[in-house]
């Protein structure tokens, strides 16, 4: 009981910081609030990290009386390298080291450009142009942990609490039938371990199961989060698909046996004219199979995020931006309708994606491993 | 004409799907055929269908990979 309660107080904590961080930065009042809705940036804005973790707005208004909203939004720090690694905790700080944050890139600032020409509203950098008044000698590496990694941090910390109280119910309650979560995740870890990694793997599978698992739940458990509102799709962002292929990569070549690199580099039993065509053939298959594996999760995941977004798009365009009630009413039954539907379908294709990259990292093991009698 | 690579983009991408949509059509229909001949083989023929639809698939998501590059190059 009591990791529950912890966990509770860590989201209000997480909340109560979000609250602490507005109020100094969004003293200024939003001044887009005129401009036209524009759906293809509102979406890839929504898909795309950021350094803040934007929570909701709350309605208010201006001096003037008209309507504006206050984003409650939590500011992730910077941390960055620049000849020594630099710490800044929020866009002020940054411009009095010289440093702008501009559409989620960080620029070393030119010397003899002053700051007073960076027009900043509510925390953001309005007038920059990177080409003009950005340092163009400096490196500047950001290492600052954005949107997508700490909502990576906090999957990793659940998974962390559910498997390792599922690993101490199985210490404790040896021979005894599970009981609570555990009951809930054995047969999907049963299924993980005799269907891919047995199914593929053969008697050495224990070997690769912990890999395997570990897999599955990061992906199924990331995905399901990025489909809760507030939270950030993890998936959707290559980077991390790319991290996850890369390891499964080196895993597979790791075990690669003699009989594997023998087919990749001479494959035997044709005709040595062929010999040299098939290896190039074999080496970009050796190089398109992760690659696959990192586009197949990436895609599926952000397209669903694109469609969802779209649909919810769809009842400001035909609204007209708040102009026409009738078109934003007319529409939103059909929206709802056919996002929830999607809804039901991401939450179906997150455990399939997620079993699809488990699957194929087992079979590609599964391949490496393989020795071979037979020459054809 | 400057427009004219979306349009090559917006056909590539939809060509891409047709393609992927009959290699995954053809592929569970033989898949749900062998199922009813022998309903005792359902585990590996659909681990199997599984296997190539992502493959099949992987094939398509290079096209749109590609189209999706004619649009922000």
């Amino acid at each position: 009981m009591s990791i529950q309660k912890t966990l509770i107080l860590s989201l209000l904590c997480l909340i109560g910081t979000a609250f602490a961080q507005t109020n100094h930065t969004n003293s200024e009042t939003p001044s887009e609030q005129k401009e036209e809705f524009n759906p293809s940036e509102t979406i890839v804005h929504h898909i795309l990290d950021t350094h803040d973790w934007h929570l909701t707005d709350i309605p208010g208004k201006d001096e003037n009386g008209n309507r504006i909203y206050h984003p409650v939004a939590l500011h992730l720090p910077w941390f960055f390298y620049d000849q020594g690694f630099h710490f800044a905790s929020g866009t002020e700080a940054l411009l009095e080291k010289g440093y702008v944050p501009y559409h989620d890139h960080l620029y070393k600032l030119k010397p003899g450009v002053s700051t007073e020409e960076i027009h900043i509203a509510h925390g953001q950098v309005e007038h920059f142009d990177p080409e003009t008044m950005a340092d163009s000698d400096a490196h500047v590496i950001d290492l600052s942990v954005t949107k997508a990694s700490l909502q990576m941090m906090i999957v990793g910390l659940l998974l962390l609490w559910v498997f390792i109280s599922i690993a101490k119910a199985y210490q404790k309650r040896d021979g005894q039938a599970p009981k609570g979560i555990q009951s809930l995740f054995e047969p999907i870890i049963l299924f993980v371990r005799d269907d891919i990694a047995k199914e593929y793997l053969g008697e050495k599978a224990d070997k690769y199961t912990p890999y395997l698992l570990s897999l599955f739940f990061f992906i199924w458990f990331s995905n399901m989060f990025g489909l809760l509102p507030i939270n950030s799709n993890i998936m959707g962002n290559i980077s991390v698909t790319g991290a996850l292929a890369v390891l499964s990569f080196i895993l597979v070549q790791a075990n690669g046996s003699k009989d594997y690199w023998r087919h990749i580099i001479a494959m035997p039993g044709v005709p040595v004219a062929i010999v040299p065509l098939m290896t190039i053939i074999e080496i970009i298959s050796l190089f398109v199979k992760p690659f696959a594996l990192a586009i197949r999760l990436f895609a599926n995941i952000s397209a669903g995020h694109f469609m969802i977004l779209s649909l919810v798009s769809l009842i400001f365009i035909m609204g007209k931006n708040g102009e026409s009630v009738g078109g934003a009413l007319g529409i939103m039954p059909i929206t709802v309708l056919f996002t929830l539907a999607i809804f039901s379908l991401e939450m179906i294709v997150a455990i399939i994606q997620a079993y699809i990259f488990t699957l194929l990292t087992a079979v590609f093991i599964g391949m490496a491993r393989e020795t071979h009698d037979d020459h054809h | 004409m400057e427009n004219i690579g979306l349009i090559g983009a917006g056909i590539g991408a939809g060509l891409a799907a047709v393609g992927a949509g009959i290699g995954i059509g053809r592929l569970t229909a033989s898949a749900v055929e062998s199922i009813a001949r022998q309903p005792e083989m359902t585990g590996d023929i659909r681990g199997a269908m599984i296997l190539m639809a992502a493959f099949i698939e992987g094939v398509a998501l290079f096209g749109e990979v590609i189209c999706l590059l004619a649009v922000f190059q």
